[in-house]
């Protein structure tokens, strides 16, 4: 059945993509069977999969790492084509990573084909050979069940997924893959053309390649130049040369050739595609990028420093790295109009790469892509641009790209021409609606099942609002909690507005989700508030926002509706302490929480320390007796550790049995709130609980093994200040263990130990210095 | 008085703690297994035994609900064959051999196995619920001082430099790894069955380690300090038993005494400084024997660390060439509770191997202890 569950999957070659996406059905906790040759000269009885198992031990070392659990570690089976190529008939889907050889694969796919399950989807991760040509002579059953998934590097991180269907291929068993790739594997489905390049790396490529290239023809430093690619587009700031040392130099020529090669002889990649001298020679002498000795930037270690260097494009020299001249991206600001036509070479560069980019982006349509939509998706979640270029474009102005194109006498595409003066995305009736090529708008439709707070937020007005959150109508009864700050931080307003949200949701809804779509969950409370009432001694306002938080989190919790918190990115100590108080975690797979408040020399005092030792000291978890629960939060808390996955926070307890975790970013709204619903009927609040704490004892034992790690030199001098405080909180201060602590008794010992270190110097130092640099101070 | 002797010795292979072969095995599964095979190799009369009696230093969880008699029961000795626990942490093992010793002395009994267990991956050192007096913790900070904080201390005190100490666990390594080549630590061990294989061999030596390896190793406890992981004894999982009767019950009954016990001690001293805790025991028991050092044909000294061993070494005047010389825990490994019974019925076997005349064997113990034996072969 082409229609049927996806629940094994082949992978065949284990190179980086390969063994990546192996990784990436793994984590899906769908098991998976890696695949490649037999090493050349393997001995006789010798490791005929030592290529597989090598990929897969890679895996666990690589950081970032690929793997979200050890558990998923163990469901990738290595094997090797000669041997096990039949036990792809086990699989649903077999998706084929090797060399970018057209004979190599073709005839790979004739054993493929011989050996699959005639309802299995055969793919392709090619990123340059067509799928016409990959077919060519293929019979029609292959063809049938045949596709591009075309995967960006890392595939665990990165969200795009190219799918190219080919004239033949099943709808069904196209939408299939697709369905589980969105689903599951958490990728965001972008469809294709079967045109060179696909749509990212058509246009990516494009503009790296103008980027490289016109930044030497200008004479820019490639400081200066990664400053203009980067910020004022909403680029990452590692720019052009920046992505290419990360991408890899030795690959830049490979790529530009092959698509040179199948790319129309009118297409404009043409002109830029010009040999490089300077980065044929850094490939030669092994300066391929960050994997190599360095690439446009390395770190000079010599003599034992540190020091980063640039290479300067006109001589081919390394220097020390300049800040990048940002005087013109300051005078132009948000305007990119402004920035397009500021006098010098900055201006200069900027029209000549993202101008060229922008307009061969509207050339693209329709020959890569249905519509605008898929090429700004597309440069979205496989670059991790903020817009896509019609985004870009409209906050330019079409008509006037156009005739600033018509100026310099360069040829513009149709569809610019085309729309004239009105702009590519327009909101109508609340919806979002993009410019078609019959020249009519549409509504940009979510796939099925998606609810973004991006949407509601069009169309309707927030229940409930301040200046750092809102609550929102999600419909069914649920609302939808949204804190607004930057970085979703916690002060007094998100305080606020989650104790009004408690009444309002407890009076009108049926439910609670927390949850926003900002890169993060929550990075935690406002440090420079707490800094800044530390500094005029405002003590007592510092107590006041603990108390507070306390109470408004242990009234979310005791709540008579259901909460569940929708972590994706950081849930940092405050924000992890919302978790901890909701009835319900569902969380993106890619979410890093714990409680990470000693790095700035404090302890959770928002509940978090309660919450861990109650859901470690539950049966089971550990070993009896008064010490293993409070040893283990001692253990996670003291060193601030931060899981790397959901899977992760599953293991610290941060989430908990029942809680369930969503791949797909897009779908963790929807998922949110069908869990809550799921929880409404019978809801009761959870009852509060008695804790057996150590007492002086405990504390005395988690000490000596803080004390050790101070000698070993892993610990600083106010780690074991702030080790102290928190093994007085975790052991329950005075405590017997035959007096059971009630939650508040702990909750006192947060709020008395926090405002015991807040006043340290070490802490306040601590708490500055994470403001000044982003890092931790290890004093 | 009834001389009493040790007539039989067996072990389990040593395996290194959470990493090893002996991890997922429960240490009273392990022990019985061990047991079972002294019973059997000894050919000693199950009926006759009045006790076993097992040494484990944190007798809790799966060596809790006094694993002694557990153990008796396991191993499917008769009933009446009673079962006990003794918690001496390192000493404990050589501890039961001397209660053994005892009560044959007392006549409350002829035949006893002394035993010992420790699985450091399954029962973590101080244990699953570690609560010290705090009180105590003021006055006497030093007796819950870390064993690798000691070893420093000896180190400091003794003046035993990196290099020495480096040098000295790089012979026990080589000791050890000819032992082991040569098969002589074969009839010692007790294959055991884990379930699913059968393990064979120790797992803990290291039989590769260069000086520049250990050289380049990082201070394990302290950063200013000189022990390394690579001159400590590492955390490791097995058992061993001997069988202690007396000598006339040992002839009445055929069985192969190895060596007789002469003398037994235990001694006290600075917490901070434990592993010096063998001088002040041996010298009780060289004291009671009326022998002196040089009269000592086989030492097995305990390698907690090598900082330690070095420092007893030189304030004995133990010569080098009777020294452990199969190797030590350094390279074997160190199942706290295991230990005692191991170098005692180790020092027993040398010296019938080696056909020498007197043998000690001792070992310091936390918190401030040693324990010494001293046997004569039959």
């Amino acid at each position: 059945m082409t229609n049927g569950k996806i629940e094994k999957v082949a992978v065949i070659g284990a190179g980086v993509m390969g063994a990546g996406i192996a990784a990436q059905v793994a984590n899906a906790g769908v098991p998976v069977l890696l695949l490649d040759i037999v090493p050349a000269g393997a001995a006789e009885g010798g490791d005929r999969s030592a290529i597989a198992r090598t990929a897969i031990e890679r895996l666990k070392k690589t950081d970032p790492a690929p793997l979200m659990s050890e558990k998923a570690a163990r469901l990738i089976e290595p094997g090797n084509i000669d041997d096990d190529l039949a036990r792809i008939g086990e699989c649903d889907w077999i998706v084929e990573a090797v060399i970018e050889r057209l004979d190599i694969k073709q005839a790979l796919y004739a054993k493929i084909e011989a050996a699959r399950r005639p309802d299995a989807a055969v793919s392709s991760n090619t990123s340059t050979i067509p799928l016409h040509d990959l077919v060519a002579g293929l019979p029609e059953t292959f063809r049938l069940n045949f596709l591009i998934t075309h995967f960006f590097n890392p595939p665990r991180y990165m969200r795009l997924l190219e799918v190219v269907a080919g004239a033949d291929t099943d709808p069904a068993q196209a939408a299939r893959v697709s369905r589980f790739a969105d689903e599951r594997l958490g990728k965001s489905i972008v469809r294709c053309k079967d045109s060179p390049g696909f749509i990212a790396n058509r246009l990516g490529v494009y503009w790296i390649q103008a980027g490289v290239v016109e930044a030497i023809d200008l004479g820019l430093a490639i400081e200066d130049a990664d400053a203009v690619m980067g910020r004022p587009f909403g680029i990452p700031k590692t720019g052009v040369f920046g992505l290419a040392d990360l991408v890899g130099l030795d690959l830049m020529p490979h790529i530009n050739a092959s698509l040179a090669k199948s790319l129309p002889p009118a297409d404009a990649f043409h002109a830029l595609n010009r040999d490089l001298p300077l980065i044929g020679r850094m490939i030669a002498e092994g300066y391929t990028g960050r994997k190599g000795k360095g690439g446009f930037y390395r770190l000079n270690t010599a003599n034992g420093g540190r020091v980063k260097e640039s290479i300067d494009l006109a001589t081919g020299a390394y220097r020390p790295s300049a800040r990048a001249d940002t005087e013109t991206l300051k005078e132009a600001g948000r305007d990119l109009r402004a920035l397009f036509n500021a006098p010098g070479p900055v201006g200069e560069y900027a029209w000549r790469v993202m101008g060229r980019t922008l307009a061969y982006a509207a050339g693209l349509v329709p020959e890569a892509a249905d519509d605008i939509v898929a090429i700004d998706d597309a440069m979205r979640l496989g670059y991790n641009w903020k817009e896509g270029p019609f985004a870009l474009i409209d906050r330019v102005g079409a008509a006037w790209l156009v005739e600033r194109l018509k100026a310099e006498g360069a040829t513009v595409p149709p569809l610019l021409e085309q729309i004239g003066d009105r702009k590519f995305y327009r909101v109508e009736n609340g919806r979002l609606q993009f410019f078609g090529l019959d020249g009519d708008y549409h509504d940009v439709v979510r796939p099925e099942g998606v609810i973004l707070l991006e949407d509601i937020r069009r169309r309707s007005q927030p229940v409930l609002k301040n200046g750092a959150a809102s609550l929102w109508d999600i419909g069914d009864g649920v609302a939808c909690f949204e804190i607004t700050t930057r970085g979703n931080s916690l002060d007094d307003q998100v305080l606020d507005a989650l104790d009004r949200t408690i009444k309002l949701v407890a009076r009108d809804y049926k439910a609670l989700v927390i949850y926003n779509e900002g890169r993060h969950f929550s990075v935690g409370a406002n440090l420079g508030l707490a800094l800044f009432a530390a500094n005029i001694a405002a003590w007592g306002e510092i107590e006041k926002l603990v108390a507070t938080g306390q109470k408004v989190y242990g009234a979310l919790k005791h709540a008579p509706f259901p909460v569940v918190g929708a972590p994706s990115g950081m849930a940092l100590g405050g924000g992890c302490e919302l978790l901890l108080h909701s009835d319900a975690v569902q969380a993106h797979a890619e979410t890093y929480a714990g409680l990470v408040e000693c790095g700035v020399g404090l302890v959770p005092a928002w509940g978090g320390c309660k919450e861990l030792l109650v859901r470690w000291s539950a049966p089971g978890k550990l070993p009896h007796g008064p010490m293993p629960a409070p040893a283990k939060v001692f253990e996670m808390v003291s060193t601030a550790t931060v899981s790397k996955s959901a899977a992760e926070a599953r293991d610290m307890l941060i989430l908990r049995e029942g809680d369930r975790v969503t791949m797909n970013r897009d779908r963790l709204l929807a998922d949110a709130k069908a869990r809550a619903l799921e929880l409404v009927e019978g809801y009761t609040p959870p009852e509060r609980v008695e804790i057996v704490l150590p007492g002086p004892s405990g504390k005395l034992a988690m000490m000596m093994a803080a004390q050790g790690f101070h000698k070993r030199g892993i610990a600083t001098d106010h780690d074991l200040v702030v080790a102290d405080g928190l093994a007085d909180v975790l052991s329950g201060g005075d405590a017997d263990p035959t007096v059971p602590a009630a939650e508040k008794d702990v909750l006192r010992l947060e709020r008395e130990t926090f405002m015991r270190l807040a006043r340290t110097p070490g802490t306040l130092a601590r708490i500055e210095h994470m403001l000044l640099t982003g890092k931790p101070l290890r004093n | 008085m009834k001389n009493v002797v040790i007539a039989g010795y067996v072990r389990s292979p040593f395996g290194l703690a959470r990493k090893g072969d002996l991890a997922r095995v429960r240490p009273d599964d392990l022990a019985a297994q061990v047991v079972r095979a002294l019973v059997e190799r000894s050919r000693v009369k199950a009926a006759d035994l009045e006790d076993l009696i097992m040494g484990c230093a944190f007798p809790e969880g799966e060596q809790g609900f006094n694993i002694g008699r557990a153990v008796g029961l396991l191993a499917g000795l008769p009933l009446s064959v009673a079962g006990m626990t003794v918690n001496r942490y390192c000493g404990s093992s050589m501890q039961s051999i001397h209660i053994a010793a005892g009560q044959i002395q007392l006549g409350a009994g002829e035949a006893f196995i002394a035993a010992g267990v420790e699985s450091m991956s399954r029962v973590p050192m101080m244990g699953f619920n570690p609560l010290p007096n705090p009180a105590f913790a003021k006055t006497r900070p030093g007796a819950l001082l870390g064993m690798g904080d000691t070893a420093e201390n000896v180190a400091r005190q003794w003046d035993i430099g990196r290099q020495e100490q480096e040098a000295f666990a790089l012979r026990s390594q080589r000791l050890t790894a000819e032992a082991q080549a040569a098969g002589r630590l074969d009839d010692e061990i007790v294959a055991i069955d884990t379930g699913k294989s059968l393990v064979t061999r120790d797992g803990c030596p290291r039989p590769d380690t260069t000086a520049e390896a250990l050289a380049a190793l990082k201070p394990a406890f302290d950063a200013q300090g000189t022990v390394t992981a690579g001159t400590s004894s590492p955390l490791t999982d097995g058992a061993s038993a001997v069988l202690v009767t007396s000598e006339d019950y040992a002839d009445r009954n055929g069985l192969t005494p190895l060596a007789r016990v002469v003398s037994v001690a235990v001694a006290g001293c600075e917490p901070e400084i434990m592993g010096i805790g063998p001088v002040a025991a041996t010298r009780k028991a060289l004291n009671r024997a009326g022998l002196t050092i040089d009269d000592i044909d086989i030492v097995e000294l305990n390698e907690a660390f090598a900082s330690q061993a070095l420092a007893c070494v030189r304030e004995l005047g133990i010569r080098e060439e009777t020294l452990n010389i199969d190797g030590g825990a350094i390279a074997l490994g160190h199942p706290l509770g295991a230990t005692g019974a191991r170098i005692t019925g180790k020092a027993a076997s040398l010296l019938v191997r080696e056909g020498k005349r007197y043998a000690l064997a001792t070992q310091c113990i936390g918190g401030g202890q040693g324990i010494a034996t001293i046997l004569e072969r039959v």
